[in-house]
């Protein structure tokens, strides 16, 4: 009887602890969206010129291109989605 | 500073001896890529100055080879942080990025940095400037950089702010990891805003402004004067070359009255070799020697 009392508890705290992960992962979703797009202005800020952009001055851009493998990449990503903007919104929103 | 052909390498090469003569310790590095100074001081000269008279050493800079050396470390730092894969990405984009525009500033700039701290025990450090052009751009470089630093900083930051809202949320975490690329930013900031302190503060950096008595020689000196105030750089002295009797640089523009003058006698025989230029400064020891001391 205990064991089956303290299996119950068990899944209970695992039910309790789910739900609050869930709730603050679907909490910050938003502002995670919101991140990755600056992370993406700041990759198309600084390393511009990889893709034909305007640059600051070089320097700048050399200077913190071996600390931007992850904008970089995350800018080439963009550029596949670049053209449905409205499905990325959805996307984001949940909705659909 | 001046436009081409009005004596700025021979004003640097007299200025430079004149000192050394007054017992001072001084470095003179030739910024421009004509390298005149290897003429003047008929001898090579490299990036590693050499002594060419007592108390007085004589360089000339590579341009070409200070950018092949920052963009080799960067390469160096590229490979050893990113993924085997994007690093291989990257080779077409680096054959190319040597000849893109403004890194010929940046070379001089890392050139100027490195000597300034090399010989910073030195008493005078005399830089032969490139053409009006490139010296207005290096000059102009850490004002520049600045602006765009500021706002990536800024940017930096937001983004840094919002991730640490997701984790504390997500992963109930207070204690965060420094974000590299803050770091490399804000020590961008530093390098430019300790470039600019030393470029327009007249204790540490001084811009004397070479000229010659024609309308070009003075058109553009007015632009240079105007571009250097606008960067917040004053000019300290103006040497007027082959100038003609009782003319003053005040006649050129009323802008000039105000700074002094340190102008060469004009010489019979070429400036040419160290000893040609010291008997010229014995020569006229008294005329130069008094305008030196008005500095």
């Amino acid at each position: 009887m205990i064991r089956i009392l303290k299996t119950v508890k068990d899944k209970v705290v695992e039910f309790l602890r789910l739900s609050d992960e869930v709730a603050r992962s679907n909490a910050v979703e938003t502002i995670e969206t919101e991140v990755e797009e600056l992370d993406n202005i700041f990759g198309v800020l600084v390393l511009g010129s990889y893709v034909g952009m305007p640059s600051p001055p070089m320097q700048i851009s050399l200077d913190l291109m071996p600390f931007m493998e992850k904008e970089l990449i995350l800018m080439m990503e963009k550029v596949d989605t670049a053209s449905q903007p409205l499905s990325q919104l959805f996307s984001v929103l949940d909705m659909g | 500073m001046g436009k081409g052909g009005v004596g700025k390498s021979t004003s640097a090469a007299l200025f430079s001896t004149s000192l050394a003569q007054k017992g001072y310790h001084v470095l003179l590095v030739s910024l421009d890529p004509a390298h005149n100074q290897s003429d003047i001081f008929e001898r090579a000269l490299s990036d590693e100055p050499v002594e060419v008279a007592p108390r007085l050493r004589v360089g000339e800079i590579d341009e070409d080879s200070w950018i092949r050396a920052y963009l080799k470390d960067v390469r160096r730092q590229i490979n050893r942080t990113y993924s085997y894969l994007t690093a291989f990405n990257l080779d077409k984009y680096f054959s190319v990025i040597k000849h893109s525009p403004g890194l010929e500033e940046y070379a001089l700039i890392l050139a100027y940095e490195h000597l300034r701290n090399k010989y910073s025990g030195w008493d005078y450090l005399v830089f032969d400037m490139p053409p009006t052009a490139l010296s207005l751009k290096f000059f102009a470089l850490p004002s520049l950089s600045l602006v765009w630093v500021n706002h990536l900083l800024a940017l930096r930051r937001e983004i840094i702010e919002k991730r640490e809202l997701i984790t504390k949320i997500k992963l109930l975490k207070k204690e965060f990891e420094r974000d590299k690329v803050l770091n490399k930013i804000q020590e961008q900031r530093e390098q430019y805003e300790v470039l600019r302190e030393a470029f327009t503060n007249p204790e540490k950096t001084q811009v004397y402004l070479v000229l010659n008595p024609d309308k070009l020689s003075h058109a553009e000196s007015l632009r240079i004067f105007h571009s250097l105030k606008e960067l917040d750089i004053r000019l300290y002295r103006t040497i007027y070359n082959k100038r003609p009797v009782n003319e003053t640089c005040a006649d050129i523009d009323p802008v000039f009255a105000d700074i002094p003058s340190l102008n060469f006698p004009l010489s019979d025989t070429p400036l040419i070799g160290v000893q040609q230029l010291q008997r010229y400064l014995q020569a006229n020891d008294g005329e130069v020697q008094s305008r030196l001391n008005v500095c």
